[in-house]
């Protein structure tokens, strides 16, 4: 059994940064804090 | 992969649907035992450590842990998408709480039930789910959602006690923010699924996501001295949150594997069926609509029909080899984009064993799982349930009905994936 082909945390970071199935979830979270401190 | 297997696999994953529906509603049933005093968000950071505590046993009783380690060295990345899912989950909670308070549980429920719409939506445009299905899949699987989403508001609005009206629009925006929280959070889902990942190793990282947004929101908001005292004094209720907690990760373990095998478009509703299992113990357990009018029963009639009817159209509308080609596309993209064998891509949507390592439980696992037992022993030992009219004989009944479900789904997943 091999391990992933990424060779370090480098490219795997920068596949997630360019990655837009990551910026969706995460600026919709960051919609949800805002919204949070708005209603506290 | 043969039609014989895809075939199975989609009946699983709408089994697995259903079943999370039954334990994700009744999941509700302990908390309702429960003080209304206490702060909602402590309520539910309180379940939230019951469901992180399960979410780590549970996996380690029916796999072992040491498989959650073969699965982060082919796709680390996942372990970030698990965590971001898992603060998605908390703070999407958290805002259904300021919902029901602002505009009450008859708006808000519905509201934040449009998760499963905005899901067909990414499904279709981020994992080509639906993609070739045929005008009947599409209306199967939309009009479905729409039904039971009729169905929703039908029932929340028969059971709906608690509306407040004062900060409507804020209330609304809160159901609808939980709603594109819950509904977006599906993304992560699918893509650990498309690139093989075990939902068991899923959840235990997304748990750690959930457990510290969670204890964020309730330091920051209740602060941590007030908190830590209305948690000592909630004592005698503990056990019930955090069985809560754990019964509501069974019923989110069967909606992890019917996200796996039949995509979110048709996973998500299916799981929505919650609504009308916690209807069911609150009917029938709680005495919630005793004495109500004719038009409350006939609106819980005409919800629980139209929930039920597009929650079959959707059963009905499984996915076709061609369809289900074209998820094979979107995990050759994910497996190339992350560098993953293609060989494990493949054997985890087929739900088959990847390579020749043997996992067993280690003293880790038994560990984790005494510790588990201890702890809910002696929060049991304290606990004290309140003197409330509670129907015992249905409450065994519905009991033995979620326990069927979970003996037949577990049966199921063991036969057809070995829990992969």
């Amino acid at each position: 059994m091999s391990p992933s082909k990424f060779d370090g945390s480098r490219n795997l970071f920068h596949a997630i940064a360019t990655d837009i199935h990551f910026w969706i979830p995460f600026v919709v979270l960051l919609g949800g804090l805002f919204l949070l401190d708005k209603l506290r | 992969m043969p039609a014989t297997r895809l075939r199975s696999l989609q009946a699983l994953g709408i089994f697995c649907g259903f079943a999370a529906g039954a334990w994700l509603g009744g999941a509700e049933a302990p908390i309702k035992l429960v003080n209304p005093d206490i702060s909602p968000i402590t309520v539910s950071l309180i379940m939230v450590f019951g469901v992180f505590l399960a979410r780590w046993s549970v996996p380690a009783l029916i796999r072992g842990t040491s498989h959650v380690r073969n699965d982060v060295r082919q796709a680390p990345h996942l372990i970030v998408w698990a965590v971001l899912a898992g603060c998605m989950w908390a703070v999407a909670n958290t805002l259904t709480i300021y919902a029901i308070r602002n505009v009450g549980l008859s708006i808000a429920f519905p509201l934040w039930n449009t998760n499963s719409l905005l899901g067909i939506f990414w499904g279709f445009l981020l994992f080509n789910e639906l993609h070739y299905a045929g005008w009947k899949r599409w209306l199967g699987v939309l009009g479905g959602a729409v039904c039971m989403f009729g169905g929703a508001t039908l029932l929340a609005i028969a059971s709906a006690h608690q509306a407040a009206p004062g900060k409507a629009a804020w209330g609304i925006l809160a159901a609808l923010g939980a709603g594109v929280l819950w509904g977006t959070m599906y993304i992560p889902y699918r893509k650990a699924y498309l690139t093989g990942m075990n939902p068991l190793s899923f959840i235990t990282f997304f748990t750690v996501g959930e457990l510290a947004t969670m204890t964020m929101l309730a330091v920051t908001y209740r602060g941590a001295t007030p908190l830590w005292h209305e948690l000592v004094g909630a004592r005698a209720v503990l056990f019930w949150l955090m069985l809560g907690g754990f019964v509501w990760v069974l019923g989110d373990l069967f909606q992890q594997y019917a996200t796996k095998y039949v995509g979110i478009s048709r996973g998500i509703p299916l799981s929505n069926t919650n609504q009308l299992w916690g209807l069911l113990w609150g009917i029938l357990v709680f005495h919630e609509l005793r004495g109500g009018s004719q038009a409350v029963y006939m609106q819980v009639a005409g919800g629980s029909l139209l929930m039920a009817l597009g929650a079959l159209a959707i059963a009905l509308s499984s996915a076709t080899a061609r369809e289900h080609s074209s998820w094979q596309d979107a995990a050759d993209r994910e497996g190339q984009r992350y560098g993953v064998e293609d060989e494990y891509v493949r054997a985890g949507m087929e739900g088959r064993a990847y390579g020749s390592a043997v996992t067993r439980r280690t003293i880790l696992d038994w560990l984790l799982i005494l510790a588990t037992t201890t702890l809910f022993a002696v929060l049991a030992a304290m606990a004290k349930l309140p003197h409330m009219d509670i129907a015992l004989g249905w409450a065994a009944a519905l009991t033995v009905a979620m326990l069927a479900l979970l003996a037949f789904c577990g049966i199921a997943l063991w036969r057809t994936t070995r829990f992969r």
